[in-house]
C-alpha cells in the first residue's frame, strides 16, 4: 500500500488548501497529512517485520534435512550488498536535498542512483536466493529454509517496491506531472526509502551477523 | 432517503473571488474523464464522500449482521437438543468458525468503521478525511472481501478451523477444503481495508480539527475512535503475518506449522492473539465512545470524569497489548508467564471499572430521557458489567483452566459484545439516525426492539454461565443426554432456554430492520435537533451537506453545540440553565456566514478498480495462478490511474451550477 | 464545585446504606446457587473431588462472591439512578465535569479488591505446577479422536508395573495419590480436561506439557476433549477411574496377564481369524498370533494419519469405545456405576462389561459403519490431502455374520 499513501500526498495537500480558499489553515499537527500518514503507515510495518523477524529467530536454528545458517551464508558477499544498499540511503539524502533547492536535474541524477543502487541490492538478493537453492535449501525445506525466505522475501520485495516508486518519480518529475510540493514528495519516498534500509541493517545483524 | 448528490461546484455566492485563488492542479492525464455523476448508482460507486462511504458501510455491515445472526440461529438450533442432526458435524465446524468471523470482521468492525467514518469528521469540525479516495479504497476492500469470504460456501464449503484457526489444524492435512485458504485471504482483504482506514483517520483526527478543537475538546466517540485506528494500526500487521505464513504453508508449501519439521504450533497462537486481544478492544471501544456519546445527551448533562474516560480508553488501548497470552493459559506457557498474564490482566479491568463509574456517575443527578438509545446505552452499562466481572474471574489464571474453552467464556464475551459492543452500536443507530437520514426512526418500535434484544441477551447468554460451570464444552456439535445432569442445572433445559433466547434476539433485530423501511416509508422528516444534543455533528443540517459545514465551526468547549443553545442565568434561586438559541438559530449564524469557495475532493473511479482486483488476485492463488495475474494488472492499472488522476477535479471537470441559488440545491437534491 | 460535592456526599451515604442488606443476601443466594450445583452434571467444576481442583475451586469461590456482589451493586446503583433521577421536568442540570477526587478513590478501590485476588492467584498458578511431590507417571496423548494412556513401568502409587501398559479413554489411576500425567498429542492440539480433578492443559504435537491428577476417592470422573480438533471434536470424551490400592493393582495384574486364545471351534475363535484379517492391520491386541504362531503385529503407521490405532487387549474392561463415546454397558449399569459409592466402585468397575450389563447395540453399530456414527473423514476417494491415509476408522463393510463373530471374539477380551 506504499505506492498509495504516497501518490495520495500529490493531492492532499491541494485537497486542504481547496477546502476553503479563504481560510487556508494549517494542519494541527503542523506535520502534513501525507508525512504523517507515511510515518503511521511505517510504524505500522515496524510490527510487520517485528513478526516476521521473530518468526525467523523462532526457526532458524531448526533445519533438519537442509543446511543451515552457518553452512550457506557468505558474508563477505552479504556484506557488499548491505553496503550497497546503506549507500543507497545516503544517495537519497543528496536526493532530497536537491529536491529542497528545486534542483530538479539533480534531483532525478541521485533518484537514479539510488534506484540503481537499490536494484543491484534486489540484484544480489536474486544471486544469494539461487546459491542457497543450489546448495539445498528451498522454500520447503525446512523451518529454517520458509523463515528465512519469507523474512528476506518480504524485506526484497520491499526494495523493489522502492525502485519502481523511485523510478516513477523520476518519470514524474521528468514529465513535470508532479502535483503539489515537489520536495515533499521526494522526501516521502525518502522516509519509505530509509526505513526499508533500517530494517536490512536489522535483519542483517540478526540473520547473517549473531550465530545461532 | 435525502442524500447530497451533487459535488459542491462553486456556490452561486463566490462572486469575484472564488476564481483567483483556486489551487486546483491542472487535468488528470490520458483519456479517462473523472466521474462527475451526482445521482444515480454511479454518484455511490464512485464518491469519496466520508458520508455515503460511511453510509455504505453500515448497510453492507447490517446486511453482514443478518448473516452472521442467521448462522447464530442454526447453531443454537443444532444445540437445543441432545445429540441433535440439524447440522452435520461438517457444517457445524463451519457454522461457527464463519459465525464468528462475520461477526467480528464483518459485522462490528465495519459497523464501528461506518460510524466513525460518518461521524468523526463532523465532530472534529472537518470537510472530509484526509484521503478520501484512500477511504474508499478501504470501503470497496471490506466489501469485496466479504463477499469473497463467504463465497466459500459455494465453492467447496467454508472454513473450518474456528476463527481462531489454531496450526497444525489449519494445515492442509487436516481441513483439505479450500475453506481455510478463502479464510486467510478474505481477512488479509478486509485488514489492507482496516489498515489504511487506521492511518486514514488518525491522520484526519490529528490534523484536520476545526479551530479550537483541542486534543481534549474532542468527543468521546473520535478519541475512542482515535485508539482504536492506533490498535488497528499495530494489530493489523502482525495477523498480516500470522496470515501469510499459514496461506505460504497451505498454498505453497511451507513449514512453518508442520511439527514433524520441528515447528512449534504456539507461534501461531502468539502471533494470533497479539492480534486477537487488541482486536477485542477494537470492537468495544467504538461501543464505549457512542454511549459517552449518548448518556450526557440524555441525562443532560456532561460525561462526568472526560478526562478519566479518555485517559482510561488509552490506558485500556496500552495495556491491551500485554494481556494476549491470558487466551492461553491452558496452553502450556509455564507458570511464570501465566502468573505475569493472569495479574496484567486483572489490570486492565481498573480502566474499564473506570469507565462503567463514570457513566454511571453521568446519569446520578442528571433529568434523563429514555429514549430507544438511552436505553440501549443503560443496557450496556447493565450487561457490560456482567460480562466485564465474569472477565476478572477468568483473569484468575487456575479458575481459567477450568473455564476456558467452555460455555462460561461463550457467555462471558457474548455479554462483552453483544450486550456491549453491538447494544452500542444500536445506541448509535437510534441516535444519529436523524442526523444521517434526517428521518427519526419510530421510538415506538425501538422501545421494543431494545427490550426484546436486552431480555433476548440474558437469556441466551445467562444460561451459558450455568453450562459453562457444568463443563459444557465449546464448539461441539452435540453434547450427550447421559451428561446432562438433572434438577436445576439441567443442562438439556438450559440448552433450550439458550435457544429460544437466540430467537428473541433475532425477532428484536428484524424489528429494527423493519423499522428502518417502516421509516424510510413514514418519511416523518426529523427535527434539526430533536434529542437536544451536544457536540459538533449536530450544526449542521440533517442529513449534513456534501461539505458538512457551511462555516467551519470554531470551537470553545467541550460540548460546543449545548454551550451555543444554554447559557447560564442568574435567579432568584441561584444561576440557572436556560436555552437562549434554537438549533436552528445556532445553525442560521453558521450558514449567515458560511465559507464561500468550499471544493470537495472529486469521485475516482480508481478506488473501486483497486479493490477489485484484491479478490481476483485471491481467487488466483487459490484456483489458477493466471487469475493472479490479471488482478495484479487490474491493481496496477488503478494504481497508475490513480497517481495521474489529481484529487480534486478541475471546475471546468463539474456542469456549472444549474442556475438559481445552487448553494441551497447543494442540500437538498436527490 | 459546591454543588457537585454536596452530589458526591449524598451518593456515598447511599451506597453505605444500600450496600448492606444486598450484600448479605446476595452472599447467601450466590452461596445457594453455587452449592446446590454439586448433585448436578458430572462436569461440574464447583465439584472438586480431588485436591488440584480443589485448590482452584478455593480460589475461585470467593473471585465469583466479590464479582457477583460487584455486579449486583453496579446494577442496583443503575437502577436506582434510573428511577431516581428520570425526567419529572426539574431543570436543566448544573453542567459538572466530574470530580477527581471521588474518580481517583474509585480507581484504587478495585485496584485493591484485584490486588486481593492477584496474590493467591498467584500461590495457585506455581502450587499447580509443582511435579516433585508426584507418585506415578502416565503419558496422555492425544490424537483425532481418542485418548492414549500409556502407564510407564515402575511404581506407580505402591504398585509395581513390571510392564507397559497402553490403554485409552479410560484413565486408570490409583486414588489419594498423586498422578503426574505427560500430556502430549500425535497430530493437533487437543486438551486434557477432568473438570472435578484439575483444570485443563492442551496437548500440543511437540510438546510435553504436564498436569497434576489426583482423586480423593475412587470414582469415575468424566471429561472432554476442550481444544477444537477438527470434525469429531465433539465426540472425543474421556475419564478418570479412581481406585483403591487393592483394585489398582487387580487392575494392574490384570492389564499385564497374557493373551488367552478363544477355545477352538466356539465363534469367538473364528472371531480371532475374522480380527486378524480385518482389523489387526491397525489395532494391536497383545499376544495374539497367527496359526503358525507367528505374532500378529499391527502398524497403523501405515493407514492413519496419527499412526496409532487404541489398543484393545482388555477393550471389556472400558466402559465406552470410539473416543470414550459409545457406551458399551446399559443405561443401567452406567447409572450405577456412576452413582456407586466409593467402597463398592472398585469392585464394579473390575467385573468389567458383564453379561448383563453388555448393551451390544453400540458396539455392533459401530462396527458396521463407524463413520456413520461418528464423522471422521475416512471417505476413501478422498484421502489426497493424508496421502492415502485415514484419519479415524473407516467402514470395513462387515457382513453381520462377521460382526458377530467379531462381537464374540471382543467379549472375551477382559
Amino acid at each position: 500500500m506504499a505506492d498509495i499513501a504516497v501518490h495520495e500526498e500529490d493531492h492532499a495537500h491541494t485537497e486542504h488548501g481547496g477546502y476553503d480558499d479563504h481560510v487556508v489553515h494549517a494542519t494541527s499537527t503542523g506535520l502534513s497529512n501525507n508525512k504523517l500518514a507515511m510515518w503511521l503507515f511505517l510504524g505500522s510495518e515496524c510490527l510487520l517485520f517485528g513478526g516476521l523477524i521473530s518468526t525467523y529467530m523462532l526457526y532458524r536454528g531448526r533445519h533438519e534435512g537442509g543446511p543451515g545458517p552457518s553452512q550457506i551464508f557468505d558474508i563477505p558477499l552479504t556484506s557488499v550488498s548491505s553496503f550497497i544498499l546503506l549507500m543507497s540511503s545516503l544517495t537519497m539524502v543528496l536526493a532530497v536535498n536537491s529536491a529542497k533547492r528545486k534542483d530538479d536535474r539533480n534531483t532525478n541524477l541521485w533518484l537514479v542512483v539510488t534506484a540503481l543502487l537499490g536494484a543491484l541490492f534486489v540484484g544480489g538478493q536474486v544471486y544469494e536466493f539461487t546459491a542457497f537453492y543450489q546448495e539445498g535449501l528451498g522454500f520447503t525445506t525446512s523451518l529454517f529454509g520458509s523463515s528465512f525466505y519469507t523474512l528476506t522475501g518480504f524485506h526484497g520485495v520491499h526494495v523493489t517496491v522502492g525502485v519502481i516508486m523511485l523510478l516513477a518519480l523520476v518519470g514524474a518529475i521528468t514529465r513535470n506531472r508532479v502535483t503539489g510540493d515537489k520536495a515533499e514528495v521526494v522526501e516521502m519516498v525518502g522516509l519509505y526509502w530509509h526505513f526499508v534500509d533500517v530494517v536490512w541493517v536489522i535483519i542483517f545483524t540478526l540473520v547473517y551477523l549473531i550465530p545461532s | 432517503m435525502a442524500i447530497i448528490e451533487r459535488p459542491s461546484a462553486v456556490p452561486a455566492t463566490v462572486g469575484a473571488g472564488g476564481t483567483t485563488e483556486l489551487v486546483t492542479p491542472s487535468r488528470a492525464l490520458g483519456a479517462y474523464r473523472r466521474p462527475v455523476s451526482t445521482t444515480g448508482w454511479k454518484s455511490w460507486l464512485f464518491t469519496v464522500d466520508h458520508k455515503k462511504l460511511g453510509i455504505m458501510y453500515g448497510a453492507v455491515s447490517l446486511f453482514f449482521f443478518l448473516v452472521g445472526g442467521i448462522e447464530a440461529l442454526l447453531i443454537r438450533l443444532q444445540l437445543a437438543a441432545p445429540d441433535n442432526t440439524v447440522l452435520s458435524a461438517g457444517l457445524y465446524n463451519e457454522m461457527f468458525t464463519m459465525h464468528a468471523t462475520t461477526m467480528v470482521f464483518l459485522f462490528v468492525m465495519p459497523m464501528a468503521a461506518a460510524f466513525a467514518n460518518y461521524f468523526l469528521p463532523l465532530q472534529i469540525g472537518a470537510r472530509d478525511v484526509a484521503f478520501p479516495r484512500i477511504n474508499a479504497v478501504g470501503f470497496w476492500l471490506f466489501l469485496f472481501g466479504g463477499i469473497f469470504l463467504n463465497t466459500s460456501w459455494f465453492l467447496g464449503g467454508a472454513a473450518d478451523g474456528g476463527w481462531f484457526m489454531y496450526s497444525p489444524n489449519s494445515s492442509a492435512l487436516f481441513s483439505p477444503s479450500h475453506g481455510i485458504d478463502f479464510w486467510v485471504m478474505g481477512l488479509q482483504i478486509t485488514g489492507i481495508a482496516s489498515l489504511v482506514g487506521a492511518i486514514n483517520l488518525i491522520v484526519t483526527v490529528l490534523n484536520m480539527r476545526a479551530p479550537g478543537m483541542k486534543l481534549m475538546n474532542m468527543p468521546v466517540f473520535t478519541w475512542m475512535v482515535l485508539v482504536v485506528q492506533f490498535l488497528l494500526l499495530f494489530a493489523m500487521p502482525v495477523i498480516t503475518v500470522a496470515l501469510f505464513l499459514l496461506s505460504f504453508q497451505r498454498n505453497f508449501g511451507a513449514t512453518f506449522f508442520d511439527v514433524n519439521q520441528g515447528a512449534d504450533p504456539l507461534l501461531w497462537q502468539h502471533l494470533f492473539w497479539i492480534f486477537g486481544h487488541p482486536e477485542v478492544y477494537i470492537i468495544i471501544l467504538p461501543a464505549f465512545g457512542i454511549i459517552s456519546e449518548v448518556l450526557p445527551t440524555f441525562a443532560r448533562k456532561p460525561l462526568f470524569g472526560y478526562k478519566f474516560v479518555v485517559f482510561s480508553g488509552a490506558a485500556i488501548g496500552f495495556v491491551g497489548w500485554g494481556v494476549w497470552a491470558h487466551h492461553m493459559f491452558a496452553s502450556g506457557l509455564g507458570p511464570v508467564s501465566v502468573a505475569v498474564f493472569s495479574v496484567a490482566t486483572m489490570l486492565i479491568a481498573i480502566p474499564t471499572g473506570v469507565k462503567i463509574v463514570n457513566w454511571t456517575l453521568t446519569l446520578w443527578g442528571g433529568k434523563l430521557w429514555f429514549s430507544t438509545a438511552m436505553l440501549f446505552s443503560i443496557g450496556v452499562i447493565v450487561l457490560f458489567t456482567i460480562g466485564g466481572v465474569s472477565g476478572v474471574t477468568h483473569a484468575v489464571a487456575p479458575s481459567d483452566t477450568q473455564q476456558t474453552d467452555t460455555y462460561h467464556i461463550v457467555a462471558h464475551f457474548h455479554y462483552v459484545i453483544v450486550g456491549g459492543a453491538v447494544m452500542g452500536l444500536f445506541a448509535g443507530f437510534y441516535f444519529w439516525w436523524p442526523k444521517m437520514f434526517g428521518q427519526m426512526l419510530s421510538e415506538r418500535l425501538g422501545k421494543w426492539n431494545f427490550w426484546l434484544m436486552f431480555f433476548g441477551v440474558n437469556l441466551t447468554f445467562g444460561p451459558m454461565h450455568i453450562l459453562g460451570m457444568q463443563g459444557q464444552p465449546r464448539r461441539m456439535v452435540v453434547w450427550p443426554e447421559k451428561l446432562t445432569g438433572d434438577g436445576f442445572f439441567d443442562l438439556a433445559f438450559w440448552n433450550q432456554v439458550a435457544s429460544v433466547g437466540s430467537f428473541v434476539i433475532a425477532a428484536g433485530v428484524l424489528l429494527f430492520v423493519i423499522n428502518i423501511f417502516y421509516t424510510a416509508k413514514k418519511k416523518v422528516a426529523a427535527p434539526l435537533d430533536p434529542w437536544d444534543a451536544r457536540t459538533l455533528e449536530w450544526i449542521t443540517s440533517s442529513p449534513p451537506k456534501e461539505h458538512n459545514f457551511d462555516r467551519i465551526p470554531t470551537v470553545h468547549s467541550l460540548d460546543e453545540f449545548f454551550h451555543r443553545k444554554y447559557e447560564e442565568v442568574d435567579t432568584e434561586n441561584g444561576p440557572k440553565l436556560v436555552k437562549v438559541k434554537t438549533a436552528e438559530e445556532v445553525l442560521a449564524e453558521e450558514e449567515a456566514n458560511a465559507d464561500h469557495h468550499i471544493h470537495l475532493p472529486s469521485p475516482s473511479y480508481w478506488p473501486i478498480v483497486l479493490a477489485l482486483g484484491f479478490p481476483i488476485i485471491a481467487y488466483g492463488v487459490i484456483f489458477n495462478l493466471l487469475l493472479t495475474i490479471v488482478g495484479t494488472a487490474l491493481v496496477l492499472l488503478a494504481i497508475f490511474g490513480w497517481c495521474l488522476e489529481p484529487s480534486v477535479a478541475d471546475d471546468s471537470d463539474y456542469d456549472p451550477p444549474a442556475g438559481g441559488d445552487s448553494t441551497k440545491e447543494l442540500a437538498t437534491l436527490g | 464545585m459546591d454543588r457537585s460535592e454536596a452530589t458526591v456526599t449524598t451518593l456515598g451515604e447511599m451506597s453505605s446504606t444500600r450496600r448492606r442488606w444486598p450484600l448479605a443476601a446476595l452472599a447467601v443466594s450466590a452461596g445457594t446457587f453455587l452449592a446446590s450445583c454439586a448433585s448436578n452434571a458430572p462436569q461440574d467444576y464447583f465439584d472438586p473431588a480431588g485436591p488440584n481442583a480443589e485448590k482452584i475451586d478455593t480460589l475461585q469461590r470467593p473471585v465469583f462472591y466479590i464479582a457477583g456482589v460487584v455486579a449486583l451493586i453496579v446494577i442496583g446503583a443503575v437502577g436506582y439512578i434510573v428511577f431516581k433521577f428520570k425526567d419529572r421536568g426539574q431543570d436543566i442540570p448544573e453542567q459538572s465535569h466530574g470530580n477527581p477526587k471521588l474518580e481517583i478513590a474509585l480507581t484504587i478501590l478495585p485496584a485493591i479488591i484485584l490486588a486481593g485476588i492477584a496474590v493467591p492467584t498467584v500461590v495457585t498458578v506455581f502450587d499447580l505446577n509443582k511435579q516433585d511431590d508426584t507418585e506415578c507417571i502416565i503419558n496422555v496423548t492425544g490424537q483425532q479422536w481418542w485418548w492414549e494412556y500409556d502407564y510407564a513401568t515402575g511404581e506407580c502409587g505402591g504398585v509395581e508395573i513390571s510392564q507397559p501398559i497402553v490403554t485409552s479413554g479410560e484413565l486408570v489411576i490409583p486414588a489419594d495419590t498423586p498422578v503426574l500425567l505427560r500430556v502430549t498429542s500425535r497430530d493437533v492440539i487437543h486438551s486434557y480436561w477432568i473438570p472435578r480433578l484439575n483444570g485443563k492443559r492442551d496437548a500440543v504435537p511437540g510438546r510435553l506439557h504436564t498436569l497434576r491428577m489426583q482423586a480423593d476417592e475412587p470414582g469415575i470422573y468424566t471429561g472432554q476433549c476442550t481444544e477444537f480438533c477438527g470434525l469429531s471434536h465433539a465426540r472425543m470424551r474421556q475419564a478418570a477411574v479412581a481406585l483403591n490400592q487393592a483394585d489398582f493393582q487387580t487392575w494392574v495384574d490384570n492389564q499385564l496377564e497374557p493373551y488367552t486364545a478363544p477355545e477352538a471351534g466356539t465363534l469367538a475363535a473364528t472371531g480371532e481369524q475374522t480380527f486378524i484379517a480385518n482389523c489387526s492391520k491397525c489395532h494391536q491386541v497383545n499376544g495374539i498370533a497367527n496359526a503358525d504362531g507367528t505374532p500378529v503385529l499391527s502398524d497403523p503407521d501405515l493407514y492413519v494419519v496419527s499412526g496409532v490405532a487404541p489398543n484393545i487387549t482388555n477393550l471389556m474392561t472400558r466402559t465406552a469405545i470410539a473416543g470414550w463415546t459409545f457406551d458399551l454397558i446399559n443405561e443401567e449399569c452406567r447409572d450405577a456405576l456412576w452413582t456407586a459409592s466409593p467402597d463398592e466402585f472398585g469392585a464394579m468397575y473390575l467385573a468389567g462389561v458383564t453379561p448383563d450389563c453388555f448393551d451390544e447395540a453400540a458396539l455392533r453399530d459401530w462396527l458396521r459403519n463407524p463413520p456413520g456414527m461418528k464423522p471422521m473423514y475416512v471417505d476413501p476417494n478422498n484421502l489426497d490431502s493424508t496421502g492415502g491415509k485415514y484419519r479415524g476408522m473407516p467402514m470395513l463393510n462387515l457382513n453381520e455374520n462377521q460382526i458377530d463373530e467379531l462381537v464374540a471374539y471382543l467379549l472375551e477380551r477382559k
